[in-house]
């Protein structure tokens, strides 16, 4: 299953990342130029919405992780929302789903 | 058929994340069979797997286990094989009414789990969560080194044989 994602901006300013499909080691790398991008422009406050992703492993969590933390070391905040099913016992059993605010 | 009948889906792929999905969508279809109803002979009725395109994941038991292989799979093409493609793996899943054991082995350079320590998850690591991922989500994980290098795991539908010995009657 391939990875789809898109980012949009709130009127308050607020990016929503939005991921669909698979996020693996096959599909992570396609979010690498967006996840620097994001971080080029500083952003305070990224909200990943996971409601489409069917599928995660260790190098799709080890992307948002990498996201949640450059954001972070600038003064931003990365929440997830909409996690289900697989991604959201993944996020459980790595006891990152009080970090993210799942 | 007798009623103890296990039935045993093998299956070898070439070791490259490309293939993972087919590996995937393979035990997927192995959990489904897990606790499906069987004639009185021991078979299963109509074709032994599921009509859905899309990997369904809604079950528990079956996103588990795939999330197991998954990482196990990884493992051995990325570090196994070094990402080369070159080599195979070959997956063995016997199916039994209460339970899935799959083995998975490959030729690829072996793996030392002692490198590999639990990650300390309060310090949100990006490297390492693999076999934890694996270790946690099946009842039993156990490893060989080779060649060929052979990993075991084993999950049950039902856990309440566990949390509930028999010593102790309800």
């Amino acid at each position: 299953m391939p990875l789809t994602h898109s980012t949009e901006e709130t009127a308050d300013g607020i990016v929503i990342l939005k991921l669909a499909g698979t996020l693996d080691a096959m599909t992570a790398a396609e979010l690498t130029p967006t996840i620097n991008r994001l971080v080029e422009e500083k952003r305070m406050k990224i909200v990943v919405d996971l409601q489409g992703l069917d599928l995660i492993d260790s190098s799709g969590v080890a992307a948002i992780v990498a996201l949640y933390k450059r954001t972070r070391s600038s003064g931003g905040r990365v929440t997830v929302t909409g996690a289900r099913d697989q991604p959201l016992a993944i996020f459980k059993l790595l006891r990152m789903d009080r970090v993210f605010a799942l | 058929m007798a009623m103890d009948q296990r039935p045993v889906i093998r299956l070898s792929l070439p070791a490259e994340l490309r293939f993972r999905d087919v590996a995937m969508r393979a035990v997927a279809e192995a959990c489904r069979l897990v606790g499906r109803p069987r004639t009185a002979e021991g078979s299963f009725t109509g074709s032994a797997a599921s009509t859905t395109q899309r990997l369904d994941l809604s079950d528990r038991f079956a996103a588990e286990m795939v999330s197991a292989v998954s990482e196990i799979f990884n493992n051995i093409a990325i570090h196994g094989y070094g990402g080369s493609g070159a080599g195979e793996i070959a997956m063995e899943m016997t199916v039994a009414p209460d339970h899935l054991a799959i083995q998975i082995s490959d030729h690829g350079t072996a793996f030392d789990p002692s490198q590999v320590p639990d990650p300390e998850l309060d310090s949100l690591p990006e490297g390492g969560m693999g076999i934890h991922i694996a270790k946690a989500c099946v009842d039993e994980l156990d490893y060989t080194p080779g060649p060929p290098n052979v990993w075991r795991m084993i999950k049950f539908r039902k856990q309440a044989r566990r949390s509930r010995p028999a010593s102790h009657p309800l």
